[in-house]
């Protein structure tokens, strides 16, 4: 309670004197009013019911303020006001509108310019990937060119090397069988050289020996 | 002793009641002007631009954290608007953006801002959405652009929806431009005083734990109220240019 009276008298102090500086109309048709002080009309009735110690100060303040009403308490308390409207509307509207054009300045034009610019680069670099794959299949193919031409040119090469040596073959076989024929004609000839000699000798030697045979066959020549 | 018992009963009054419709007044040239809200909107403001700054002042390709949370919210905003208002949603990027935006940062700065450490005079410091001021001007903005976008797109011809499906219907579809800003401007202003206030309630009655549930929940229903604001705003600009009916779409959100 003590704290309460401390607080109240806080709040209290300086409203009294602004309200007496700015009398306002209490009820017009934009202001709704909240009653806020306990009007005699309620106390009579509904304070015989009620026994704490508070309410019983607050019947003691109803009953005085019947008869003194203290002026001041009573404008504050019915100045409450919801539907207050008042110049605050077109201040309001006008610092909307302001910070409208300062965000669309500082804020939605320029970010929204630079995430646009970002998704279009993102795009283009995007569809620049896919041209890669075309110039990728570009590069194997000529890879693969090189791969062919590089086989033609080692099977061509195996080919003519492969004629090459075959031919040397050939042609070492070629001197090889001149080498032999050429041999076995020299031993043919000579091989008939000794049957022609050995013959020659046969024949001398037949004569002989035909002689010596008739000799012994006919002794009495 | 007079005088103890009135502070008695102001302090009863302090603790128990709320301070609903207490408004500190500044006067500008003989008009009132709630200055609470006024405060708290260039608080709001200066968050708003101060963090956009901050994160966008040297954007990188690959975003950084603070700039990837801004684009993820610019991609938010982009994508509400073109759901609801179509492939001509560019130039209305920057009016729900903000709308959601300052509607959004304004609900949570009431449920996350400790308002309560600067003593006003009278009234006190709360978001600026739960000043009926407020709403109502968001409202009317909304209002005025969607009749600026369907005028801007058919001319004229633009008033031929009050006798769209059927003549019959001109006294409805007349009344729905008052109802629409009405909507608009009290879903809002309700759900975020009805927040504040229970929120209130319960921090005065069960000082700890109790209330935070209830806090989070305002959390949540203020994000929802700041879309719906927005989404409804972008929906009824979409309906006034390409003229089909969004009605069921509305009355879905109606309910929230």
């Amino acid at each position: 309670m003590a704290n309460m009276i401390m607080a109240s008298t806080r709040t209290l102090a300086p409203a009294a004197p602004s309200l007496s500086t700015t009398p306002k109309p209490k009820l017009s048709m934009s202001q709704i009013t909240l009653p806020k002080l306990p009007t005699p009309k309620i106390t009579k009735h509904q304070l015989l019911k009620l026994s704490t110690s508070t309410l019983k100060s607050l019947s003691l303040v109803a009953a005085t303020s019947l008869t003194l009403a203290p002026p001041s308490l009573s404008v504050e308390m019915e100045k409450a006001a919801l539907f207050d409207f008042n110049l605050t509307l077109p201040i309001i509207v006008a610092e909307f509108l302001f910070l409208m054009v300062a965000l669309d300045k500082i804020y939605y034009t320029p970010v929204g310019k630079f995430m646009d610019e970002r998704d279009a680069a993102i795009r283009a670099k995007l569809s620049d990937v896919k041209d890669t794959s075309g110039e990728v299949k570009q590069l194997e193919e000529q890879a693969a060119a090189v791969m062919k031409a590089a086989r033609a040119e080692i099977a061509a090469a195996l080919s003519k090397m492969k004629k090459e040596t075959q031919e040397e073959v050939e042609q070492k076989l070629a001197e090889g069988r001149k080498k032999v024929e050429a041999e076995l004609q020299e031993a043919l000839a000579s091989l008939e050289l000794q049957k022609e000699e050995t013959l020659k000798a046969l024949d001398s030697q037949i004569a002989a020996l035909s002689q010596e045979i008739v000799k012994k066959v006919l002794p009495t020549v | 002793m007079k005088l103890c018992y009135i502070n008695t009963l102001k302090g009863l009054y302090d603790i128990s009641g709320v301070e609903v419709g207490q408004h500190f007044y500044w006067k500008i040239g003989g008009f009132q002007v709630h200055a609470q809200v006024i405060i708290t909107s260039w608080v709001v403001i200066a968050i708003l631009l101060g963090s956009a700054i901050i994160a966008i002042r040297n954007p990188q390709t690959i975003p950084t954290d603070s700039q990837n949370f801004f684009e993820y919210v610019l991609e938010f905003i982009r994508d509400v608007s073109k759901t609801q208002i179509g492939e001509e949603y560019g130039p209305w990027v920057p009016f729900i953006g903000t709308l959601f935006l300052f509607i959004f940062v304004s609900n949570w700065s009431g449920a996350l801002l400790p308002w309560k450490i600067i003593q006003l005079p009278h009234g006190e410091l709360a978001a600026p959405t739960n000043d009926i001021n407020t709403t109502v001007a968001l409202a009317l903005l909304t209002s005025v652009a969607y009749f600026y976008a369907g005028l801007s797109k058919k001319g004229l011809g633009y008033f031929g929806k009050y006798i769209q499906p059927t003549p019959i219907l001109l006294p409805i579809n007349i009344l729905e431009d008052f109802t629409k800003p009405l909507s608009l401007s009290f879903r809002l202003f309700g759900n975020i005083l009805a927040d504040e206030l229970v929120v209130l309630v319960l921090v005065s009655l069960v000082p700890s734990v109790v209330p935070i549930p209830v806090m989070l929940l305002g959390l949540f229903t203020s994000g929802i109220q700041a879309l719906i604001f927005a989404t409804l705003a972008a929906a009824y600009i979409g309906e006034s240019m390409d003229g089909s009916s969004l009605t069921s779409f509305r009355n879905s959100l109606f309910l929230v």
